[in-house]
């Protein structure tokens, strides 16, 4: 009797192969679950308004029409949406990165009096909810002359984000210290060493940090809603919001061409997640280290 | 040597800076007001549209502030920088009004013809405990029953009309239910009354609406209505309202399907307009046997004029503007002279003859007001009240409790309305002539029988 033999028809392969065939029907069952309402989104963006309300629901649309998604850029300025959003995401990308690894950088790697104290006190910060600095930010702000511009979607990206300045001085901890020890023999100074060592060493943890942050920045909606007044200086999530929301009194939400631009908006956090899925799993697992 | 990358920064640096943008400033010489819109992109195109020749013609630019939901609205308020107009719903008008932040626009009223194009009832509710008047209404609507006309004819049933009453509606209802399935569960439901439309029966059957009264009083004409909703999911006549909830099923989808031949909603309503593809009516809210007719008409809320505003003339020439110019919000049912009925007929042309004119002009003929100015809605208090109540509502509708549960609990609620109350006169925030206003009632309801 062969060894495949053997396998194939040993009463234990067969156990485990029904048992992560079950696996994978349970796990297909829950990931459709989740699927269900993008589904759902897809096949709306494709119909007219009284699809959404058609029972029993199509989930293939007879006739599908393309048009709504160019409907949607003749009731909002998509385009001029899409540049702030680009603009605010790639400088709170470059702020972020920036400002947490630097900080990280600080706390991993240069012992001073206070240090445990300060990043304790930084760590705290993430207790804090939005809503409760709200106001005196916007007070701010406004104080500044800075409401109703992208720069209060920006500037605090460049003061460091708690949560990423303890992932990245986490990782940080794992590089070995005599990568920096040699640097400081060949005379580099300690920006040097955090420049031209430690962030190219670092390099999965950045792109982890710019991932959740473009994700994060991308889809937010509160912040350009509390500090952006005109419309011409809205972002896309704030647009999307503009084809919900209804007409005092006479309008309804236009459901079809709603669905037909949040795919649209969504598309670049797809593309995204599906080229660098891993480093999302990494940086989540990343928090837990040391 | 400049890098090829540094010259790409000296390119693109000016270009992303001009794109975060400034605040833009008039240099035309107009006056300039902010206007909260809501931020529906139709509505945001629409005005956009016309505000070029609205300003050529008065001189007064009118910027949109596009936003909904109050977070932000106070965030501006708090750094003093609100927009000039805004909507403010009952609740919201008094406290801003009591802080000092809201223009009493009596002086800027009296004498406008403009006043006087409006239902009395619509101005008048602007006006405050102070007498001030603090917002000016800039919608109504009021509310129907929409009908499925083939199960009507199915069930050999004559089509409702402004003469019926409860019980023709509830003879209606079970003819339709009476067709069972194996589990007893009707065909077809004889009606749905989403349960934030219990008020409107509330009214119609005579239960009192005290303006600004601080204490929740249940009425027996309440208590009845509540019995007979009740009664309706007992006898499976509706549709029960936590199932319904639970499948996530939209009232226009149940009207819609056949499941309920008869749903309450608002009138006009652009959802069941537009997407409705059944033969449809719409008829009155039944009067409760021989008690007269009280029609619901929505006067919550309305446009009010920020205190601080640096133009008070300019804002009130917007605001008239925006109620009764902007083609977006035409015919406005909130001006007399608009021929409302006939101009959403226009717009579409399946209401001819569904009932929506009879409905329409008997709201006229018999307002009774809003029913959002229950206590439990419109008050200082209502905060506090809704806090309490509503989750005893929300058992009650799911039969989890009792009327008389409701009515036990009816001091508890009260007493915390109070406290509360006393603790934001003592804070000090609010201006006399209210703190004044809030102590004279405080002391009526002192003498009035405990509750």
């Amino acid at each position: 009797m062969n060894g495949f033999q053997s396998y194939d028809r040993s009463p234990t392969a067969l156990g485990t192969l029904v048992r992560s065939g079950a696996v994978y029907v349970i796990l297909a069952v829950i990931s459709a679950g989740f699927l269900l309402p993008l589904a759902w989104m897809l096949s709306v963006s494709l119909q007219d308004v009284r699809g959404v309300f058609a029972q029993p629901f199509a989930w293939i649309p007879p006739q599908p029409r393309w048009e709504n998604y160019s409907d949607v850029a003749t009731l909002i300025p998509l385009g001029r949406y899409l540049l702030n959003t680009v603009v605010v995401t790639g400088l709170v990308l470059l702020g972020t990165v920036l400002s947490c690894s630097l900080v990280a950088y600080g706390f991993s790697r240069i012992r001073f009096r206070g240090r445990t104290v300060l990043f304790a006190l930084c760590l705290s910060t993430m207790m804090l909810p939005g809503q409760v600095t709200m106001i005196p930010l916007y007070v701010m702000f406004s104080r500044l002359g800075w409401v109703d511009t992208l720069w209060p979607l920006i500037i605090p990206s460049f003061f460091g984000s708690p949560f990423y300045i303890f992932l990245l001085r986490q990782f940080f901890l794992t590089i070995p210290r005599e990568y920096d020890e040699a640097a400081r023999l060949d005379g580099a100074g300690r920006f040097r060493v955090y420049w031209s060592i430690i962030l190219p060493l670092a390099r999965p943890a950045l792109i982890t940090v710019a991932l959740f942050t473009f994700i994060g920045t991308w889809n937010d909606f509160f912040t350009p809603l509390i500090y952006i007044n005109s419309p011409e200086h809205a972002t896309l999530t704030l647009g999307l919001n503009m084809l919900k929301s209804q007409i005092v009194g006479t309008g309804m939400t236009q459901w079809h061409l709603l669905m037909a631009a949040a795919c649209m908006v969504m598309l670049p956090n797809i593309v995204l997640f599906t080229l660098a899925q891993k480093y999302l799993v990494k940086g989540i697992a990343m928090g837990g280290l040391r | 040597m400049i890098s090829k990358r540094s010259i790409a920064f000296l390119l693109f640096a000016p270009l992303i800076v001009s794109s975060c943008g400034t605040k833009e400033q008039s240099n035309t010489g107009k006056a300039r007001i902010s206007y909260n819109c809501s931020a529906n992109a139709v509505e945001i195109k629409h005005l956009q549209e016309e505000l070029p020749s609205f300003a050529d013609s008065t001189g007064v630019e009118i910027n949109l502030q596009p936003f909904t939901g109050q977070e932000k609205l106070y965030a501006m308020i708090a750094a003093e920088q609100p927009p000039d107009i805004f909507y403010t719903n009952n609740v919201l008008r008094d406290r801003l009004a009591a802080e000092g932040r809201l223009l009493d626009m009596r002086s800027l009223s009296a004498g406008d013809p403009f006043t006087g194009r409006l239902w009395p009832d619509v101005y008048s509710q602007g006006f405050s405990a102070d007498g001030g008047l603090y917002s000016v209404g800039n919608w109504n609507f009021t509310a129907g029953v929409y009908y499925n006309k083939d199960l009507f004819n199915k069930a050999g049933l004559r089509y409702p009309d402004t003469s019926w009453t409860w019980n023709d509606l509830l003879a209606a209802a079970r003819r339709i239910a009476a067709e069972r399935n194996a589990s007893g569960e009707p065909e077809h439901y004889g009606l749905y009354i989403p349960s934030h439309f219990v008020e409107i029966f509330e009214l119609m059957n005579g239960a009192p609406v005290q303006q600004r009264s601080l204490f929740l009083n249940l009425s027996e004409p309440s208590l009845e209505v509540y019995r007979q909703y009740l009664a309706l999911m007992n006898d499976r006549l509706m549709p029960d309202l936590r199932r319904m909830q639970a499948m996530g099923m939209q009232a226009s989808q149940l009207l819609q399907t056949g499941k309920v031949a008869m749903l309450v909603e608002a009138v006009p309503h652009q959802v069941l307009f537009e997407t409705l593809t059944i033969r449809w009516g719409v008829a009155p809210i039944p009067r409760f046997g021989t008690r007269p007719v009280r029609c619901f008409r929505s006067e919550s809320g309305g446009l009010s004029i920020s205190s601080q505003t640096a133009n008070a003339q300019a804002a009130w020439k917007a605001l008239k503007w925006i109620i009764a110019g902007a083609s977006i919000y035409q015919p406005n049912p909130v001006l007399r002279d608009a021929d409302f009925v006939t101009g959403w007929e226009a717009r579409y042309p399946r209401l001819v003859g569904s009932g929506f004119r009879e409905v329409w002009q008997r709201s006229l003929r018999h307002p009774a007001g809003d029913p959002r100015f229950f206590v439990r809605f419109s008050s200082w208090t209502s905060a506090s009240i809704l806090e309490h109540l509503q989750p005893l509502l929300d058992k009650l509708w799911a039969r989890e409790t009792t009327i008389e549960a409701l009515v036990a609990s009816q001091p508890d609620i009260n007493r915390a309305a109070r406290t509360e109350l006393e603790r934001l006169i003592q804070r000090g925030a609010l201006r006399e002539e209210f703190i004044k206003a809030i102590k004279e009632q405080l002391l009526q309801a002192s003498h009035e029988p405990q509750r």
